[in-house]
């Protein structure tokens, strides 16, 4: 053998291991660039990885995160009540409305069942009623169940909001202090929107109706509940034309008692 | 039987109107401040000499001079308190102009001049500063402390009657 035989047989048996293991890494290598490069064969092996996370994480969102978004959300409706009020209200009014829609009509119809199945004096008067005015027998019986009824009335000095005189049917609160918070409301009315002489004659609130009727030095303010009818205004406009006949010529000498004692006379 | 009166306070803003009256009405003070808007209507009965009289407080929002609150608040006052912040000189050095406007316009109801926060100035000060036109029948509290509250009160009911 050569020397140059014999050197190369030496590297052979010294680097032939080394050889075959760094082939094999190379093999792994190209295999692993492979598979990340085509997408088809990385989900392969990643998909199932992440399923299983998410479901995990799925299934943990109410222990770990469900505090956070809970109180996230009451912080958030604590800070903008009004952003969440307007962006409810539409909502909430139109579930109104349509509650409101079909308890009228449950209520119309069990009034109609009750009509046709009542024959008393009353209720022949307001079949009458119904068949001469052409409006409904229901609707006639519901006016009559919201009934107005007066429940204050007030007679209140002009200007000054002093109380002259006043018939409760239900204890309120202070009367003289009503008398001159309406005063300075009707004066600002009448002032803010320069109505000349124009006079403010009514408020209304929920199920009330303040009717107010002006005269010379005083005004006559009574508290109205119930169904406030175009009907019942023109009655009790006449009752008060009335009163005042009564009232007008003495109500300077007369004193809170004395007024107290014309106004039960008439209500 | 009561009589009812209606007393006005009138005003610059945050003199001390609306604490005068509670501290009166209610007896009590409050450092907060809330500005009045509109009017705020009070009530207390008092006794003059044996007759009750009720009096019935409007707490009017305040204005830099009487010529610009409403006219239909002031109407059918019996008697008026000028209040004046002691310790801000824009709120009582158109105090004599204020005067004319309310003899020229409402003659015959009667005055009382206020100059409240006493509590803030020594008394020397109100004995220097005071004591000359227009001031010579002011009559000074304090809303906080209680100071001549109900005096002031109970000398304009009196000119009511």
């Amino acid at each position: 053998m050569v020397e140059e035989d014999r050197l190369q047989l030496l590297r052979d048996i010294l680097l032939i291991d080394d050889r075959e293991v760094a082939h094999a890494i190379n093999q792994r290598i190209e295999k692993i660039s492979e598979t990340l490069e085509k997408q088809e064969k990385l989900s392969e092996k990643v998909n199932p990885i992440i399923e299983d996370r998410l479901k995990v994480f799925v299934s943990e969102i109410p222990t770990s995160l469900g505090p956070v978004i809970t109180q996230t959300l009451k912080d958030e409706i604590e800070n903008s009540k009004e952003r969440v009020v307007e962006a409810l209200y539409p909502i909430m009014g139109k579930m109104i409305k349509r509650y409101i829609q079909n308890e009228i009509k449950l209520l119309s119809e069990t009034m109609n069942k009750k009509v046709n199945d009542t024959f008393s004096v009353n209720s022949f008067k307001r079949k009458l009623r119904a068949k001469f005015t052409g409006v409904k027998e229901s609707d006639l019986l519901l006016t009559e169940l919201d009934a107005p009824t007066i429940s204050e009335v007030f007679i209140i000095q002009k200007g000054s909001g002093i109380l002259l005189g006043n018939h409760s049917n239900t204890a309120t609160v202070d009367k003289d202090m009503i008398s001159g918070m309406l005063t300075a409301i009707k004066s600002f009315v009448e002032d803010a929107f320069e109505g000349g002489t124009q006079n403010l004659e009514a408020i209304e609130y929920e199920l009330y109706t303040i009717h107010i009727q002006n005269f010379h030095t005083y005004y006559i303010a009574v508290v109205i509940s119930g169904s406030y009818s175009r009907s019942f205004e023109n009655k009790l406009e006449n009752k008060l034309l009335k009163l005042s006949k009564s009232l007008s010529p003495q109500i300077s000498i007369l004193t809170k008692e004395a007024i107290d004692d014309i106004l039960k006379t008439h209500f | 039987m009561s009589l009812s009166k209606k007393i006005v306070m009138l005003g610059h803003f945050g003199v001390g109107k609306t604490s005068l009256v509670r501290r009166f009405v209610d007896s009590v003070f409050s450092e907060d401040y809330l500005v009045t808007l509109g009017v705020h209507v009070k009530k207390k009965e008092v006794e003059i000499d044996g007759e009750k009289i009720t009096l019935i407080l409007w707490d009017i929002e305040g204005n830099t001079s009487i010529s610009k609150a409403r006219a239909s608040y002031l109407a059918g006052s019996h008697g008026f308190l000028y209040v004046f912040d002691v310790t801000r000189p824009e709120t009582f050095q158109n105090l004599a102009e204020e005067m004319d406007f309310l003899k020229e316009n409402y003659s015959k109801i009667p005055v009382a001049v206020v100059g409240n926060k006493s509590d803030l100035i020594t008394s020397e000060h109100v004995e220097d500063f005071f004591k000359q036109e227009p001031f010579k029948d002011c009559e000074f509290t304090s809303a906080k402390e209680g100071d001549n509250v109900e005096n002031v009160f109970l000398k304009i009911t009196k000119q009511l009657r």
